[in-house]
């Protein structure tokens, strides 16, 4: 075990934000999606991955900066994700929830098969962006300056959408759908452009982790694999259909993993589930879920 | 769907198949065993799945867990098959009633993630206990064990008794979901506060079957690791869990028979489509035919059929009497 | 249905039925001798490995003249796609459907699966992929040998090599929680202590599911060792180092990397630049190595490179058939009895020895630097040797072995 001082503790601290980050974006992706179509998205964590090579095969062909790609890419890929949506899921609205989501684990398959076809199965090099690269001092540390960029990028995107989703005209309209579809649309509220709208949206969202998940990680067809099951674990910690839950969970649970690895490196994988499973026990709905209709 | 003598007639038939698999050309031994192993899996899931409404997406649990005892008592000396398989039963019933008071207080959705959280947890915990399981080597099996002084070496002979307990396994099920127990299932399906009403504990129900289904998959996993010498951390990982309700669900949810039928389907295509020119793109394939199933034919190769069948002729239904005659159902009133 | 009728008529048609089953496709005595090449066809290790391990075996056997004992050779490849129980499962129909050798097995738990199986079948295997030194330790057997490289001679080698040197004496490790990280900092650990060095501290990080590697890194960056050991494989190591960059670690301290492949540095140049690795050979190592390579590169045909497993299938295969041809059959034990102790050399395995005391095939193995690419003289030629290793420093020594033999 290192050196236990309180600036070692404060970086890991920082490490953690970085991965809540990550975290958060996603099971914000997650929770939105599942709290408008009631669809448990096994395939995220592809779109994240997606996300991932839109940079990629962007800054190869084109040249796509960086900066860009960090809009371009949640653009394409949700407009796949509406693709999929308007196209294959749509079919199973009225039936159990449950075929969605085996519906979404079969296209995780031939997605990342797909992907592992063009791109092959090791990584691809994806680059820090030479603006951001190097490191800032922080005054106990020096901290790689992309790392704080990260930081900041899913602290912003996620109060954005939770202004949009509890404060404005639209995410009023968003609330109300998942709540009261029929009654929303009575009021001549289209409700499935809406649905729509959101489950790209949603994917947007983790193609955005994608994108600033490249150039720290190995981007490679499974890199989703290692995310998914996560940001499920999230998800139910904050309560499902919760943003400000997805949120807080995400940043707080990147912490937590962060020192756990440290502290207690043997449990440290489980620790996610472990705190899944307490929460089932003691809160069922989860930290911010409305103990509602049971899923 | 599931009494009655047609219903029977599939078992045979199917039971049927299973005793000439191995002289089928193309079908090698192992794989036909490995098959048999998935096949009473798929049975144990059904009777979640199909009967109870309970979606698990971690029945590695059992399956990976029970081969995994009952391997590690071998590779520590035990010679004694049924000693080594029970073990792991034991394992898998112990888990299933530990996982099952857990997660049964919650469906859906939320069940699902429970069975596949602690699914992870289990996974994680294996690959950490490297002296006990071999973390990821996987542990190798010296030897299958004798069975009343008879070794089980051989592979045909293996493959004989492991039907001959999958049969049995999937004869407990049939009689399990066409009990009153099963009916109490039943109702609970269609309207669980009812059946609350009336005075039933639906959650000791769901506990009861899901102690049964986790013990039985326990049951196919332990046989599987004898099959391929070999308990691997495959069998615990998330993906396996995913293949057996992928299989189920190709077969027919709510048939018992059917996830026979869909585990077959699935370990064929697997097995053979990964030696063919398109090998390697062998998750696509799947992939594929689970997402058609899911689309258009959600009630699976087995279901799909029955539906068929059920809609052409005037549908018999069993006399309320004599549950072993079939009557014509005029009124037309059952689904 | 009456259950009692049901078992009997069961237990008879079972009891008539088992013994007159017989293994189907037993190969005849003048049939194929068949050559199972048993990889990841299409996974992670597809490009150390895969389709290109089966194109060299082929060529052993077109070069070894097609025919052994008047029979002709097959070779089939096999993809076992990473998983322990469908390697298990393929290798015992390939031997039962007339294949004499497994080889290649990249991934231990497929090399140790498949092991078993040899064992049980009393037929040969041959890891080349496979890196986990219980292959000749705890789960050695009669019938498998272990040819290339084991997370023994990797940490031994660059170990030692890099200990000797007066900057190379402290180190801090990156280790992953699991049976191959624990082995390569325990064997990473003897080789550094041996050259008088040692381990300041070794970060065991949870496996699998790690991907930031930071906490890590910033520690080892605070503690200043000379070296920092990078004891992971696969994406993790890419991970590790693309973040080692990240920090600028690599121009701090000398980088060892505990497992990498030639197609590693292909896919990613930039990641693995600068960093000190052991390899079992390198298709630019010599002359008669390159004249190998080159027409490995003209079948394969687009331009890569042969990794040294896919050299070692080509060097296996071709002892292999010799051996059958001395022995003059294809007998497994009879194989092994010829095998060994038997002393080779060839462009692959140079001082080579099939080492009868654990089934270890010990030859040279190189100590290597990876060039970046702004340097290298054409394309794929990214090692450059600093260090030849004898094969007795190399490998896990005789003494030291954890095989029980019982045979």
């Amino acid at each position: 075990m290192s050196q236990l001082t309180p600036d070692y503790l404060l970086i890991q601290i920082f490490n953690g934000l970085v991965n809540g980050g990550f975290y958060a974006l996603l099971a914000l992706g997650l929770s939105i999606i599942f709290g408008m179509l009631r669809i448990v998205n096994f395939a995220h964590g592809t779109m994240y991955m997606l996300g991932a090579f839109v940079a990629y095969y962007g800054a190869q062909e084109i040249h796509l900066p960086f900066f860009a790609a960090l809009i371009v890419a949640p653009l394409v890929v949700g407009a796949f994700g509406l693709l999929l949506e308007v196209t294959l899921l749509r079919r199973l609205y009225g039936l159990d929830p449950l075929y969605n989501l085996l519906l979404t684990f079969a296209l995780v398959l031939v997605i990342e098969d797909l992907m592992r076809l063009v791109a092959g199965a090791l990584g691809s090099p994806y680059e820090t962006p030479a603006m951001l690269a190097g490191a800032t001092n922080l005054g106990f540390t020096e901290y790689p300056t992309y790392r704080l960029f990260v930081i900041v990028v899913s602290v912003i995107v996620c109060a954005a959408v939770y202004v949009i989703i509890e404060r404005t005209q639209l995410g009023a309209k968003i609330r109300a759908a998942t709540e009261k579809p029929d009654l929303t649309r009575a009021f001549g509220i289209d409700t499935s452009r809406l649905v729509s709208a959101t489950f790209a949206f949603g994917v947007a969202l983790a193609a955005l982790g994608g994108v600033l998940a490249a150039p720290n990680t190995n981007v490679q067809p499974t890199m989703g694999d290692s995310v998914i099951i996560n940001t499920f674990a999230i998800v139910v910690i904050g309560g499902m259909g919760s943003i400000l839950g997805s949120i807080v969970a995400g940043f707080a649970l990147g912490v937590i993993a962060a020192v756990g690895a440290v502290l207690f490196p043997p449990i440290a994988n489980t620790l996610i589930f472990i705190v899944m499973v307490l929460v089932i026990l003691f809160r069922p709905a989860g930290l911010f879920g409305k103990p509602e209709r049971a899923a | 769907m599931i009494a009655g003598r047609r219903a029977a007639l599939v078992g045979v038939a199917l039971l049927a198949i299973g005793l000439v698999l191995p002289f089928v050309h193309g079908v090698y031994i192992v794989f036909a065993i490995d098959l048999v192993c998935f096949a009473l899996a798929a049975v144990a899931f059904d009777l979640l799945l199909g009967f109870t409404g309970l979606l698990s997406f971690g029945h590695a649990l059992f399956w990976g867990g029970a081969g995994y005892v009952s391997t590690i008592l071998i590779a520590h000396g035990v010679t004694s098959f049924p000693l080594a398989v029970l073990a792991g039963v034991g394992y898998a019933f112990v888990l299933s009633v530990v996982v099952g008071a857990v997660a049964v207080r919650r469906s859906g959705i939320y069940f699902a993630m429970i069975t596949l959280a602690i699914g992870e947890i289990q996974y994680f915990v294996a690959f950490q206990l490297i002296d006990l399981t071999g973390g990821e080597n996987g542990l190798p099996e010296p030897t299958r064990g004798t069975l009343f002084g008879l070794s089980l070496e051989n592979d045909h002979v293996y493959y004989y008794l492991v039907l001959a307990i999958a049969a049995a396994g999937t004869l407990l099920a049939v009689r399990a979901v066409t009990s009153p127990f099963g009916a109490v299932l039943a109702a609970m399906r269609e309207n669980e506060t009812r059946a609350k009403s009336i005075g039933y504990d639906t959650d000791r129900f769901k506990l009861a079957a899901f102690v049964m289904s986790g013990t039985l998959a326990g049951l196919a996993g332990a046989l599987y690791a004898g099959a391929n010498r070999l308990a691997s951390l495959d069998a615990v990982d998330w993906h396996t869990s995913g293949a057996i309700v992928m299989m189920t669900i190709l077969g027919g949810i709510g048939t018992i028979y059917g996830p026979i039928v869909g585990a077959a389907v699935f370990q064929s295509l697997d097995f053979f489509v990964s030696k063919t020119a398109i090998g390697d793109k062998t998750n696509i394939v799947m992939g594929l035919v689970f997402a058609i199933v899911i689309l258009v034919a959600r009630r699976g190769i087995v279901g799909e059929l029955l539906h068929h069948l059920n809609a052409r002729r005037p549908r018999f239904v069993e006399d309320e009497d004599d549950p072993d005659r079939l009557v014509a159902d005029v009124a037309g009133e059952t689904a | 249905m009456n259950t009692s009728r049901f078992c009997y008529a069961f237990a008879a048609a079972a009891a008539l039925l088992a013994p007159l089953a017989s293994p189907s496709g037993v190969a005849a005595d003048n049939g194929p001798i068949k050559i199972a090449v048993i990889t990841d066809m299409s996974g992670v290790y597809a490009a150390i490995s895969g389709q290109g391990a089966v194109e060299a075996t082929k060529m052993a056997v077109e070069d070894f003249g097609g025919k052994v004992l008047g029979r002709d050779i097959e070779v089939d490849g096999i993809d076992h796609r990473n998983k322990g129980d469908e390697a298990a499962a393929k290798a015992a129909e390939a031997y039962d459907s007339g294949a004499e050798l497994a080889l290649d097995l990249t991934n231990s738990a497929t090399a140790v699966a498949v092991a078993g199986v040899a064992k049980q079948k009393h037929k040969l295997a041959i890891v080349t992929g496979g890196a986990s030194s219980a292959i000749t330790g705890e789960s050695c057997n009669q019938f498998t040998y272990h040819y290339a490289y084991d997370t023994y001679a990797l940490a031994s080698s660059t170990g030692r090599n890099i200990a000797r040197q007066p900057n190379g004496k402290t180190w801090y490790g990156i280790v992953p929680n699991y049976k191959f990280g624990q082995s390569m900092l325990a064997d990473f650990t003897t080789a550094v202590e041996g050259e008088g060095g040692k381990f300041v501290h070794a970060d065991m990080y949870p496996f699998p599911g790690t991907t930031d590697f930071s906490s890590y890194l910033l520690a080892a960056k605070e503690a200043k060792p000379q070296v920092l050991g990078v004891l992971n494989a696969g994406a993790d190591t890419v991970n590790t180092m693309k973040q080692v960059k990240q920090f600028g670690l690599d121009k701090q301290m000398k980088i060892a990397v505990g497992l990498l492949f030639l197609s590693d540095v292909d896919a990613l140049p930039d990641v693995f630049s600068g960093s000190r690795i052991t390899t079992s050979w390198y298709w630019n190592e010599d002359k008669a190595a390159r004249a190998w390579a080159d027409r490995y590169t003209k079948r394969v045909g687009n331009g890569t490179r042969p990794t040294d497993i896919q050299a070692a299938d080509y060097s296996a295969t071709m002892q292999w058939l010799n051996a059958v041809k001395a022995v003059g059959s294809v007998d497994a034990e009879k194989v092994q009895k010829y095998l060994d102790g038997r002393q080779f050399n060839d462009f692959y395995a140079h001082a080579g020895e099939w080492r009868a005391r654990d089934h270890r095939v010990t030859h040279e193995m190189y100590v290597v630097d990876v060039l970046d690419k702004s340097v290298i003289k054409e394309p794929h030629a990214w090692f450059k040797i600093v260090q030849v290793i004898p094969p007795s420093r190399a490998f896990r020594p005789e003494s030291q072995s954890k095989c029980n033999k019982d045979w």
